[in-house]
């Protein structure tokens, strides 16, 4: 089956690239909104991942449930407009 | 063209709809798979095979016959023997083969015939098609895959270690065949927003993360004001849950759940999981475990399964009057609330390919994570109407 290209990606912001403050690892990474992240990994970042790896990496039926360095970046990169927010209609609302 | 709408949904939140063109969004769908996923899929308890008897199983187009040899194994070979297409699963066990009731032909697990009673020899080329299967923690797993290979060390099922554990309860286990193709069931590891509005749960974080053959969902929710729990019991006030749900290849998903109560947590496993019949209809599997705890000790723990058992069920016939009324889609058109269908999707596409076509895009890491402060709003607003509008017509809350 051909998998599509999802309507936000081709509509709303792009997958930007950023590499981790504390290990290097680069990764694509977009934000819907204050509230929204998403992280696209490749093997090079999850090989390069400290933290991935001092928890076993999801082997063993255990799933590694995220990066916090990489958080700490994505969440400092967006607050530096580094990387996009879109606009948050509801909370531009809210202030109004 | 460009529309702005601010009367929408007046006194709690305006909405801008912006409108680009006139154009109407077309649904696509390509035909179903003909090809099944390769994977592990689970066939139920594996007591129920263990009577002594030959089972028919339908699964992947085919009629596979389940059954235990004499030297305790469970075996999965189709259905239909070589010689002159007589159905092995109305046969008889003897000894550690499956006999054919047509003609005695005697086929071992591993697909060879091994006996021909009233022949001195067994023709060459007599072996018949037969799956891996594992039995572990009580279920009956077999090995699919188009290609006819073995199952590689490093996609296994995980230990589920309650199972196996007198501190927990026996499986609770339910067995509905449900008539669409499987990738529905499979678009709900990333659907949060169907989790209120079709389960009236409450989902207050939700996250994926694909990796390998590994998808997971996170969600914490609390209760639901307006819906009775499950678990009501006199002053035992339900808080909320959380959940941790893996889909360990195509087909087999383990659900660790906490429920959490005033005071207490209640540990539960729970395991949603199918085979496909055929391209268009699938048997899906539900089967759940609890903790026996200090305020739910023995038998205590064992009704509460079945209670849970029972909530779990409706939440499946919730999902089935859904899909057996929907038509599939290719290219939904998903707003930023919405979860990752479409890296769900290329995800789930490993498994529907050679192994030496799977494409670094399906299996590297993706995460997708949202704290749904703006759909709980929307969803806290609801929860109220319901409220004052069950009293203002004199109903209890």
């Amino acid at each position: 089956m051909t998998i599509r290209t999802d309507n936000r990606l081709l509509d709303g912001a792009p997958m930007q690239s950023l590499a981790c403050r504390q290990c290097g690892a680069a990764v694509q990474v977009r934000k819907a909104s204050w509230q929204q992240t998403s992280i696209q990994w490749d093997e090079d970042a999850t090989n390069a991942c400290l933290e991935r790896r001092a928890t076993g990496g999801g082997a063993c039926g255990d799933v590694f449930l995220g990066c916090t360095a990489l958080s700490e970046t994505i969440a400092q990169a967006a607050l530096d407009g580094v990387v996009t927010v879109p606009d948050d209609l509801y909370e531009h609302e809210e202030s109004q | 063209m460009h529309v702005e709408r601010t009367d929408l949904l007046k006194g709690w939140v305006n909405v801008t709809v912006e409108v680009d063109n006139d154009e109407v969004r077309t649904i696509e769908a390509e035909a179903v798979p003909t090809r099944f996923a390769r994977g592990w899929h689970c066939l139920g308890l594996s007591e129920k095979f263990k009577d002594g008897k030959p089972h028919t199983v339908r699964a992947f187009g085919q009629k596979l016959v389940v059954f235990q040899s004499g030297d305790g194994k469970l075996n999965v070979l189709d259905a239909y023997c070589r010689h002159m297409g007589g159905d092995l699963s109305q046969g008889t066990i003897k000894g550690n083969e499956i006999a054919c009731p047509f003609h005695d032909w005697r086929w071992g697990g591993d697909g060879r015939c091994t006996e021909i009673p009233y022949s001195r020899r067994v023709p060459r080329r007599a072996r018949t098609a037969a799956w891996p299967t594992l039995d572990q923690d009580g279920m009956l797993f077999l090995w699919n895959d188009p290609e006819g290979n073995p199952p590689p060390a490093e996609v296994t099922i995980p230990r589920i270690e309650g199972a196996t554990s007198d501190g927990w309860t026996d499986w609770v286990w339910n067995e509905t065949v449900v008539h669409t193709n499987c990738r529905e069931v499979i678009d709900n590891v990333v659907d949060m927003a169907h989790f209120f509005y079709v389960h009236n749960s409450f989902p207050t974080f939700f996250k994926n993360v694909f990796e390998g053959h590994v998808a997971t969902q996170y969600m914490n929710g609390t209760a639901r004001a307006d819906m009775t729990q499950h678990a009501k019991d006199g002053a035992l006030k339900m808080l909320g849950n959380t959940s941790v749900a893996s889909y360990y290849g195509p087909s087999f998903m383990i659900d660790d759940l906490t429920y959490h109560y005033e005071g207490m947590d209640v540990q539960a496993v729970l395991l949603n999981c199918h085979y496909p019949i055929d391209a268009n209809s699938f048997v899906l599997h539900s089967g759940i475990i609890v903790e026996r705890s200090e305020k739910f000790p023995g038998e205590a723990a064992d009704e509460m399964a079945r209670t849970m058992s029972k909530y779990i069920l409706s939440g499946f016939n919730q999902d089935v009057e859904i899909w057996r009324n929907k038509t599939r889609i290719d290219n939904p058109l998903l707003c930023e609330e919405d979860g990752p269908v479409y890296q769900l999707r290329r995800w789930y596409e490993q498994f529907y390919v050679d192994v030496a076509d799977v494409t670094p895009e399906m299996v590297e890491r993706f995460e997708f994570e949202l704290d749904t402060s703006r759909p709980i709003e929307a969803w806290k607003k609801e929860v109220e109407q319901n409220l004052a509008r069950r009293a203002a017509e004199g109903q209890p809350a």
